[in-house]
């Protein structure tokens, strides 16, 4: 690819990609009531379970409070379920036919596609923006280095799930059935990851289906990176190190990326949608 | 010689086994407009969308200046603009944004994208509601901003799925204006319909289908000649009834109907006849009040050729 036709392409992606933060602003008070409620919780209810959790749970959590471990699980949980639901608007314009203008722009489906995915997984990471930086002031995160691989991990991460989630809309074309779909995969993924209880507790379970899920989960994956990024200490949790980590995350993210790309323009090149 | 801007050779779209657009053949010139008209369900749509690669045929092909929309679907993409039947957007979206975001796409750089939505805005009445939410807007107001897409993008092909529908009267002929300009500026329009006022008022050409099928094709004034007994006589007499022996000379032009004091024959040619009618009713000592020939409409085309009524199905 030439360089011009490269800045050119770049350029039409991230004017799809406006599309999705276009919508954003039209729901600002939804969004505060998304902050107000996750602040209420990592306030509240956070601190009432990590005082329920016994203190040995520092042996497994290579010596980080509970309190902090559940933090940036549950900012990588609100990542994952955003995430989803920018990935449903999709679906919801797939089932109004709003798909039908954006087939009928000047533009190629595969870049259309991108632009799609990355506008999706950056008005999740906006939107959740306010909620990180609740958890980081709690956590007292200042190290510009951490927070830059955070969010860029946490674009990856979202990258992915909405890549997935779009894989399933374009599978199914319905938002009612992606809705039953996603429902029941969002109840099991969450639990079967490393939100909740560090990989050590999971293995201690001895229930090989929990542990090798939790294992394989991308949510899992992404709060041990971004509790490593904060507390190098729980590096000594992760038998692997980090470095599977990271390839994992990139896989993933691009993987998806891929698989909705090639699934869209297949489907939807010339209409064979219909 | 006019190039062809459009040519549909053999189009069939099936939906599952119902067959929307049956072996359509079409061929629609640069820089016309052009009016596909029938009623609801008979394929219009199906057919725009795929010009627009929308949707893709199930057999056959069509062509926008050359560039088949199965082989070239984002050469022609570039091509064609289109104004859907039903607005696109989502209840909490506002027309500003949206017409921002596709003069952008369309390639506009921002500042001329400014200018331009605000330009196209202005002229269609609906820089007003530029901020409002789309579930606050009047269907009208709604379809004016699909309209507003095209006139931002100014495509070489533009596609207009009835576009005046849900539109008040006064705004009507005012969008008709903009439509004849934007040919006038060089682009060539294909207009769905089911208005026959409103295909006679801007379109040159006109295709009729019904049950996805092709019926006829021509100018307006072709069509209208196309029908046996096309044009009506309307006589206006004095008295309450005319004499049997002017009836039956009359009767030889054509069928008559009678409506207490005017009285319609149905003929071929009508400017013709007309002497002839004014000769036998002075022969008889019947006084004409009023005659005038009057040309068949559209309505009455599209009845003699399907059978059905243009409106039944709208
Ligand atoms: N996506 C679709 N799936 C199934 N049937 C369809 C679809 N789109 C249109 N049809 C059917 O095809 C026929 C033609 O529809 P359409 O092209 O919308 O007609 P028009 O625009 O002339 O009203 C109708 O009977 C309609 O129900
Ligand atoms: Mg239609």
């Amino acid at each position: 690819m030439k360089n011009p036709d490269l800045r050119n392409n770049l350029k039409i992606i991230l004017l799809v990609a406006s599309w999705d933060l276009m919508k954003l602003k039209n729901q600002k008070v939804f969004l505060a009531m998304r902050i107000a409620w996750f602040t209420l919780q990592v306030l509240v209810f956070a601190r009432a379970i990590s005082y329920i959790v016994s203190q040995g749970i520092l042996a497994y959590t290579g010596g980080v409070d509970y309190y902090y471990f559940y933090l940036l699980g549950i900012y990588t949980s609100l990542l994952y379920s955003t995430s989803i639901s920018r990935g449903y608007v999709v679906a919801d314009e797939f089932d109004d036919g709003i798909v039908e203008y954006h087939l009928s722009l000047p533009i190629k489906r595969s870049l259309f596609a991108v632009g799609r995915v990355l506008g999706c997984s950056l008005s999740t990471i906006i939107f959740t923006l306010p909620m990180m930086a609740v958890v980081y002031a709690i956590l007292k995160v200042s190290n510009f280095l951490s927070i830059l691989l955070s969010l860029i991990f946490a674009l990856l991460f979202s990258i992915g799930i909405v890549g997935f989630v779009l894989l399933l809309v374009f599978a199914v074309r319905s938002a009612d059935l992606t809705d039953i779909l996603v429902g029941a995969i969002d109840a099991l993924l969450v639990r079967l990851s490393t939100v909740f209880y560090p990989l050590p507790v999971i293995e201690a379970t001895g229930i090989a289906p929990y542990y090798v899920a939790a294992l394989m989960n991308p949510i899992s994956h992404l709060s041990d990176f971004l509790r490593v990024l904060v507390f190098p200490e729980y590096y000594l949790v992760l038998r692997q190190g980090i470095v599977p980590t990271i390839v994992y995350m990139v896989a993933f993210s691009m993987g998806f990326l891929v698989i909705a790309i090639e699934y869209y323009e297949r489907k939807l090149e010339a209409g064979g949608w219909k | 010689m006019k190039s062809k801007a459009v040519e549909i050779v053999n189009f069939t779209k099936k939906f599952g086994d119902f067959t929307a657009v049956d072996n359509l053949n079409l061929e629609i010139y640069e820089n016309e407009v052009f009016g596909l008209l029938g009623p609801n369900g008979s394929g219009k749509t199906t057919t725009l969308l795929t010009i627009a690669t929308v949707y893709k045929p199930t057999s056959g092909d069509i062509y926008v200046f050359g560039h088949s929309v199965t082989r070239e679907d984002y050469v022609v993409r570039k091509l064609v603009g289109i104004a859907f039947q039903e607005p696109k957007a989502m209840w909490i979206d506002k027309p500003y944004d949206l017409l921002t975001w596709h003069a952008r796409i369309v390639g506009y750089s921002m500042s001329d994208a400014k200018k331009i939505v605000r330009e196209v805005m202005e002229l269609l009445g609906l820089w007003e509601h530029r901020n409002k939410q789309f579930y606050q807007l009047s269907g009208g107001t709604r379809k004016k901003v699909e309209l507003a897409k095209v006139l931002i993008q100014k495509p070489r092909v533009a596609i207009l799925d009835e576009p005046t529908a849900q539109v008040d009267v006064l705004s009507k002929h005012a969008l008709w204006d903009v439509i004849k300009k934007l040919r006038d500026e060089g682009t060539t329009v294909i207009i769905a319909t089911n208005d026959m006022f409103e295909a006679e008022r801007v379109c040159e050409k006109i295709a009729i289908i019904y049950k996805g099928k092709l019926r006829a094709m021509g100018t307006i004034s072709e069509l209208k000649d196309s029908i046996p007994r096309g044009d009506v006589i309307e006589i206006q007499y004095e008295g309450s009834r005319i004499p049997e022996k002017l009836f039956a000379s009359l009767e030889e032009y054509g069928r008559i109907e009678t409506q207490s004091s005017t009285l319609r024959i149905y003929v071929e040619k009508g400017e013709e006849k007309v002497l002839d009618v004014i000769d036998l009713f002075r022969k008889n000592n019947v006084k004409i009040l009023r005659i005038m020939v009057k040309e068949p409409t559209l309505d009455d085309v599209f009845t003699y050729i399907t059978g059905a009524k243009l409106r039944e199905e709208s």
